[in-house]
């Protein structure tokens, strides 16, 4: 899970061009957004991109984004539940 | 009247006509301006070239200016003219759904597949709830811009307008020539 933390970490650095920021200056137990990381809409709409192409996961309900990107652990966490590749 | 200018090309800044020291060119010149003059904005790095020229032409010009910033004002338009709407953006874009095998649209490269989203950006920086404006047009042709500013100024909400050129064809090929105009009591033709 770690390793997939990690990576995970790195993948959402370089989708949403966060520059300046290494994976260890991300919290996995903290807030994507709002006062967490600060992601906006547009964001959420990337990681869900993301998770599909990386993960070949399809969120079917968008209102499901809502607990899966609590944090970084969370979307891990689901990840390893659901990923088909 | 005009009252301060700023120009950018991938190797060059002007403010006021006076040329700003910098070390980086193209792209990276912009992301230089930002670090060294802003840095306060990370959207910055979420936005499209052009966005990003835009942007940090508006900030040198702003900051030369030296007025109040960030105080809510609806007496300034935010007018820009380019030739090459937002070309860059719009084939980025095309590159996240070229491949029917590798289909994932990208929402943050849509998002800037609109050139007016620049001078939103920079109306949202600043407060600006006056007109704002961005006209695609084959050249740069001083009369159409004129034209433009005047009846701008037929609003009498509008005191000044921050405007001028911002073109992007790709991350090495740019142009920004950006100034404030201000509402003279009488005129009928602006020269440039």
């Amino acid at each position: 899970m770690d390793e997939l933390i990690y990576t995970l970490k790195q993948q959402i650095i370089e989708a949403l061009n966060l520059e300046d920021m290494t994976p260890e200056d991300i919290d996995e137990n903290a807030s994507l957004f709002g006062e967490g990381l600060g992601l906006d809409s547009i964001d959420a709409l990337e990681l869900i991109v993301l998770m599909e192409k990386n993960y070949g996961i399809k969120l079917k309900d968008p209102a499901q984004g809502k607990e899966i990107f609590k944090s970084v652990a969370v979307m891990a966490d689901f990840i390893s539940k659901n990923r088909t590749k | 009247m005009t009252r301060h200018s700023v120009m950018i090309t991938p190797d060059s800044v002007m403010v006021n006509g006076k040329p700003l020291a910098h070390k980086e060119n193209g792209a990276a010149l912009l992301t230089e301006l930002y670090r060294t003059y802003v840095g306060d904005y990370p959207k910055f790095f979420k936005m499209d070239t052009l966005c990003k020229l835009g942007f940090v032409a508006s900030e040198l010009l702003l900051q030369a200016e030296g007025e109040p910033r960030f105080v809510p004002r609806e007496d300034r338009a935010v007018i820009l003219f380019n030739r090459n709407a937002s070309l860059q953006a719009d084939t980025a874009y095309q590159a996240t759904i070229q491949d029917p095998d590798n289909f994932f649209p990208s929402p943050a490269a849509f998002v800037y597949t609109l050139p007016n989203i620049v001078t939103g950006e920079i109306a949202i920086r600043n407060k600006y709830y006056g007109e704002t404006s961005f006209f695609v047009m084959e050249n740069d042709d001083a009369s159409v811009i004129s034209r433009q500013l005047v009846n701008a100024f037929q609003d009498p909400k509008t005191l000044s307008i921050l405007n001028g050129w911002v073109d992007c064809f790709d991350e090495d090929h740019f142009e920004a020539h950006l100034f404030i105009l201000d509402k003279l009591p009488t005129y009928d033709i602006l020269e440039f």
